[in-house]
């Protein structure tokens, strides 16, 4: 199994000068299997050049299975872009967390409706398909064995563990900390109290995700802020490193991969942030890697490139 | 009055090498008189470049006043919206003017919608820290917004119409026409000839290069031609290619801006993100 990394950038896309190595675009990982079977991870606008090279390599109609942690516009905005969706006879199947009291067809056909986009979800021509997933109840994909994990993120978010070809990796973005805020369904000005119900779903969120991401190989972690940004925002709901690096510690994940990097973090910064926590991170065990737009990596010891 | 180009790419942000020079932000155009008036149009994420710059003033202190005038809603003109820094600061009075998107569908349901606990933490314009007004427009009629004159009009996109604009300030005249394909662009409507009509400045959808028109004809954007014909007709004094495509890398705008200047006499130019032009 090999992983691809097609828009690496948290809250939206950052063009320009300061983002040419790293990249701009957000959020969207591709997966392949040894025997060439395909996951999406997340639907930002990463996932425009992911579709134009699937539409040049296919041969005929595919079905795309896109796997969303939630549906916050950095991570579905690159749906509408996706140039599959434009080839008759291709089938697009989206698994994601019902986040809301709308149905996952309406949230996420609602990013194309008339005001917003030319031609509605409706309207194309490839087939689109909606599942709802649960935390810890897990399905099988073609060669991928999958588990979602739920995060701490406004109004919901999860992660997913992802096992095949005797290796396995996971993809946890978007997610706060367990201990200073949770997430809920409303908007969060500031931190607020805890109370002690909030404390133990904390506790329980916390301890779940470090038993799911028992000895993974690689996880790709929400790393969007630096400790003193996270100090300003606790109430954002993302992490910092440091965070990323306990949670992998206690798990014994071998790799740790920085992700969903903030906005403002140009290439100059992201080269000072990937040294210091290799460094970090070599003394605690865990190789830590930076993604960037267009990273492909193998998962697994044994792991090739495809 | 100086304007300034803070994103000038249509449908897609693009970032990367290619896209260095005439920049990958989406639409967003500032323009300010002499006398420090200031207008933004549209909110692509463009304008997220220019809040860092608004955020280092009176913005940041919450003294800040800026009306924007929105074409559509159409995602690459509002994205930058959630991100606009001047939003989150307590005292700043900000206006979005623009025409409802759809019948039956106003433009303050929409920029919730876009805001809407799914989509975005914000979870809705009411916890903006600002004060926010969302005021809906009637195309054909003038503005009133302090130091500048605006006229506003409906012109096709697609299966749905945008709002151009005409704004005079200082005694000059910019017309932005975004979002823009007519019937023939070899006969632009008249509605577009009025509000460019002897301006100093057009700034026109551009989204195609001539030779790739015909492919996307019918989808809502113009060929760099379509400029040429309405600045001849209307007789505006310079025009600005604009909304390029996000398959338009620098070297093919180069091209294009080539093409054009060799058919016309009206000083032509691609709008550049972070340029600026006293008009």
């Amino acid at each position: 199994m090999q992983i691809t990394f097609w828009g690496v950038r948290g809250s939206y896309p950052v063009p320009g000068a300061a983002t040419v190595r790293y990249g701009g675009q957000t959020s969207c990982v591709e997966a392949r299997s040894a025997g060439g079977d395909c996951l999406i991870v997340d639907a930002g606008t990463g996932m425009r050049a992911l579709g134009n090279k699937l539409v040049r390599e296919a041969n005929a109609p595919m079905h795309h299975h896109v796997l969303l942690s939630h549906v916050h516009w950095d991570h579905i905005q690159g749906l509408p872009f996706f140039s599959p969706a434009y080839v008759p006879g291709t089938k697009i199947s989206v698994y994601a967390l019902l986040t809301a009291a709308d149905e996952l067809h309406q949230v996420i056909g609602g990013i194309t409706r008339h005001e917003f986009f030319p031609m509605p979800l409706e309207a194309v021509p490839a087939q689109f398909e909606f599942h709802q997933v649960e935390p810890g109840v897990d399905f099988t994909l073609g060669a991928f064995h999958i588990t979602p994990i739920a995060l701490n993120h406004p109004f919901g978010s999860v992660g997913y563990r992802i096992d095949c070809d005797g290796s396995s990796w996971a993809y946890v973005s978007d997610t706060a900390p367990f201990t200073e805020v949770l997430h809920k369904q409303h908007f969060l000005s500031g931190v607020e109290q805890l109370s002690d119900d909030d404390r133990v779903a904390l506790a329980a969120m916390r301890e779940a995700l470090v038993r799911r991401l028992a000895g993974v190989d690689t996880v790709v972690y929400d790393t969007h802020f630096l400790p003193d940004e996270y100090a300003r925002f606790p109430h954002y709901g993302h992490s910092t490193p440091d965070q990323a690096l306990e949670i992998c510690a206690e798990a014994k994940v071998r790799r740790l991969v920085l992700y969903h990097h903030a906005p403002s973090h140009g290439d100059e910064q992201m080269d000072r942030i990937a040294a210091d926590y290799l460094g970090k991170g070599a003394a605690v065990g865990i190789d830590v890697l930076t993604s960037f737009e267009g990273m492909t990596l193998p998962i697994g010891d044994e792991g090739t490139l495809i | 009055m100086r304007i300034r180009f803070w994103g000038v790419r249509g449908s897609f942000a693009m970032s990367g090498r290619d896209f260095l020079r005439y920049g990958g932000n989406t639409t967003s155009v500032e323009l300010v008189t002499a006398a420090g008036e200031r207008l933004l149009i549209d909110l692509g994420t463009g304008a997220t470049e220019l809040a860092k710059t608004l955020m280092g003033g009176e913005f940041g202190k919450g003294q800040g006043q800026l009306p924007i005038l929105l074409s559509h809603t159409h995602l690459d003109h509002i994205q930058g919206l959630p991100f606009f820094t001047p939003f989150f600061i307590k005292g700043n009075q900000i206006r979005i003017l623009g025409a409802n998107p759809i019948s039956g569908l106003s433009l303050e349901a929409t920029l919730q919608n876009q805001l809407a606990p799914h989509y975005s933490p914000l979870n809705g314009l009411e916890n903006l820290a600002a004060g926010v007004s969302i005021e809906t427009i009637q195309p054909g009629a003038a503005l009133e917004v302090p130091g500048f004159e605006i006229e506003t009009g409906a012109v096709p996109h697609g299966s749905m119409w945008t709002t151009a604009y005409r704004i005079t300030a200082d005694g000059k005249t910019v017309a932005y026409l975004s979002d823009v394909e007519y019937p023939s662009y070899e006969d632009p409507l008249e509605v577009a000839l009025s509000l460019a009509r002897g301006a100093d400045l057009l700034i026109h959808d551009a989204m195609h290069a001539d030779h790739d028109y015909e492919l996307r004809r019918g989808w809502g954007h113009s060929p760099a031609a379509a400029g040429v014909v309405v600045a001849e007709r209307a007789g505006a004094k310079k025009l600005a290619l604009f909304h390029h495509s996000p398959d338009a890398t620098d070297d093919m705008i180069d091209e294009v801006v080539a093409r054009t200047t060799a058919r016309t006499a009206v000083p032509v130019f691609a709008a550049a993100e972070g340029s600026y032009l006293d008009v």
